[in-house]
């Protein structure tokens, strides 16, 4: 199956001081795909989620998405695009009520506008309808639909990694890249954070990008795994091949007892 | 309880039944609670420290009160303008420094408010220095800033003393300033249950997982900023009509630290709060000039802004929030 790269990553350097986070690395992430991204701790797998997502910018090298250079774009703008991230440490709006952080995430509300809310009411409480069911379904789904009133504040660390997802999707992405989604959560829920995956990518063609340390969860549950190590990428291909190259085994895997 | 009679601490409540004193107080405390709608909208609502309301007060102020004598515009042009001159003037300001970290961009504000200051202080061509703008005089005739709401202001107490004989003064100045703060709040509570509102709570949250899911954060400080050096004008405009004159020395930090006291007394992320705050502050500072104490008058004028700064301490130590602040969204924002 000749996929679509909808992610192209090529020579991206990112520098801190003297310090060479990302030096280098180069990718491409198949559309409609699950791809994972592993590396030892200080591979630069983090500062290369900024990078892409535009949280920190690029020192040299390009981002591609979609076939556009996206490299020098505000992180809003590349989210506006449909290439939505989430971050290692949930960002759960804590002190807004469930059913917040999810409408906010949602694209196209004129009233995000203050012009639009004084003179365009009615379409600002149209959509915020919409957007308000939309919300409610997919807490439903995410089994959250019960905690849409309380304060984000107040979930346990699974749930927040679950409203982080639902809320991500309520951007109406068509990438997602997901910090560590797994770090943290008890297995059952992880369990069922997969699942969702799984299913985004079939039902909605979501193409996914995860950073995960979870050997098990990379093998079983990626396409393809790209493999960093001191900035750059040392190996990228289907599971079985990664888990055979010995680049990859001396940098990070180790060899089975 | 009976109390001694000859008590040292003698108060004398004879100044809470004086009209003149609440006339005073209340405009006063309109006036900052003006103010600290916007500091609320800043502070409380969109997570971002400004230290700067003097400065927008004075722009404001200097503004209309150099169109009206130095270009000759109506006062009621003047004022409209002055508006969009602070309004912009925010902007100018945000634009570089909201893209600092918080306490850096609080620097920023305080810094600015001190320029402004100091600017009128100097360019006494302008603003006539320390002796600051009231009347122009050109041979017998005299412009004066206030001219026109004077007028409107006499005309408005004709037609009332025809009832009420001895009407305070200061009514139509309350009325105006009050009008102002109920305005002020309810277009406030609106426009913050909106989704520009959810977008502003979401900025204070936390301002990466804003970005993270499309919203231009810094569209949305400038708004906010943008909104709080309008407020800051019209404060101006009332500070000036209640002084009848406009002087750098009116536009000190310690202005900017009042309103912060007012926000903190009424409770972050509250509207209402502020102008029970404003007044709450503001029936403290003045009815203190009336408690009689042992020492000399300069002591208890500092002894007064001592007990307010008491007051804040164990407002902080035991109702974080304020008055009408939410504990919740105090305890699980951090």
């Amino acid at each position: 199956m000749a996929a679509e790269a909808l992610l192209e990553v090529e020579g991206v350097v990112k520098r801190f001081g003297g310090i060479h986070a990302v030096d280098g690395a180069s990718f491409t992430v198949d559309a409609g795909s699950v791809t994972a991204l592993i590396g030892p701790n200080g591979a630069g797998k983090t500062t290369l989620f900024n990078v892409v997502t535009g949280f920190d910018p690029a020192d040299a090298g390009s981002v591609r998405f979609d076939g556009e250079e996206v490299a020098h774009l505000g992180a809003h703008r590349i989210a506006r695009r449909g290439m939505v991230r989430t971050f290692q440490l949930t960002r759960a709006l804590a002190a807004m009520p469930v059913i917040d952080n999810m409408m906010l995430a949602a694209p196209d509300q004129p009233g995000e506008r203050l012009l639009n809310v004084l003179l365009r009411p009615g379409a600002v409480r149209a959509r915020e309808r919409e957007i308000t069911e939309e919300a409610m379904e997919l807490l439903e789904v995410f089994g959250l639909r019960e905690k849409a009133d309380d304060y984000a504040g107040t979930l346990s660390g699974g749930q927040r990694k679950l409203l982080e997802l639902a809320r991500a999707l309520m951007a109406r992405p068509r990438m997602l890249l997901l910090d560590e989604p797994m770090a943290g959560i008890n297995p059952t829920l992880g369990r069922r954070l997969l699942d969702h995956i799984q299913r985004l990518r079939k039902e909605e063609g979501v193409t996914f990008l995860f950073v995960e340390h979870d050997m098990e969860v990379v093998m079983n549950h990626s396409d393809r795994v790209i493999v960093m190590a001191e900035g750059r990428v040392i190996a990228a291909g289907e599971p079985h091949e990664v888990r055979a190259d010995q680049a990859v085994v001396d940098a990070y895997l180790g060899t089975p007892a | 309880m009976t109390l001694p009679l000859e008590l040292p601490l003698a108060f004398t409540l004879e100044a809470f039944t004086n009209v003149g004193f609440w006339s005073g107080v209340l405009v006063t405390a309109g006036i900052y609670a003006v103010v600290t709608l916007g500091l609320q909208l800043n502070v409380g609502y969109t997570g971002i420290v400004n230290f700067g309301q003097a400065g927008f007060m004075a722009v404001g102020g200097y503004t209309m009160a150099i169109l009206v004598l130095e270009a000759g515009l109506s006062f009621w042009l003047a004022m409209p303008l002055a508006v969009l001159v602070t309004m912009a003037f925010g902007v100018l300001i945000g634009l570089p420094s909201l893209r600092l970290r918080t306490d850096y961009f609080a620097i920023v504000t305080l810094a600015m408010a001190e320029v402004v200051r100091l600017a009128a202080q100097n360019a006494q061509g302008l603003t006539g220095g320390n002796k600051g703008l009231y009347c122009n005089f050109e041979g017998v005739n005299q412009t004066c800033f206030d001219e026109a709401w004077q007028s409107v202001n006499d005309s408005i107490l004709g037609w009332v003393e025809g009832f009420w004989p001895d009407v305070d003064p200061l009514l139509p100045l309350l009325l105006v300033v009050w009008a102002t703060v109920v305005i002020g709040i309810v277009a406030l509570n609106y426009i913050q249950r909106t989704p520009w509102g959810r977008v502003l709570r979401a900025v204070r949250e936390d301002e990466d997982a804003a970005r993270a899911l499309g919203k231009n954060t810094l569209l949305y400080k400038l708004q906010s900023l943008a909104i709080s050096a309008v407020l800051g004008a019209l404060a101006g405009f009332y500070l000036a009509l209640f002084l009848t004159t406009i002087q750098p020395d009116d536009y000190e930090p310690i202005v900017t630290f009042f309103a912060f006291g007012v926000l903190i007394l009424g409770g972050l992320a509250s509207y209402t709060g502020v102008a029970i705050g404003a007044v709450l502050l503001w029936t403290l500072l003045e009815g203190m000039r009336f408690v009689e104490l042992p020492i000399s008058e300069e002591r208890t004028a500092a002894l007064r802004f001592a007990l307010v700064g008491l007051v804040l301490i164990l407002l902080m130590a035991f109702r974080p929030q304020g008055i009408f602040g939410k504990r919740e969204e105090m305890v699980l924002g951090r």
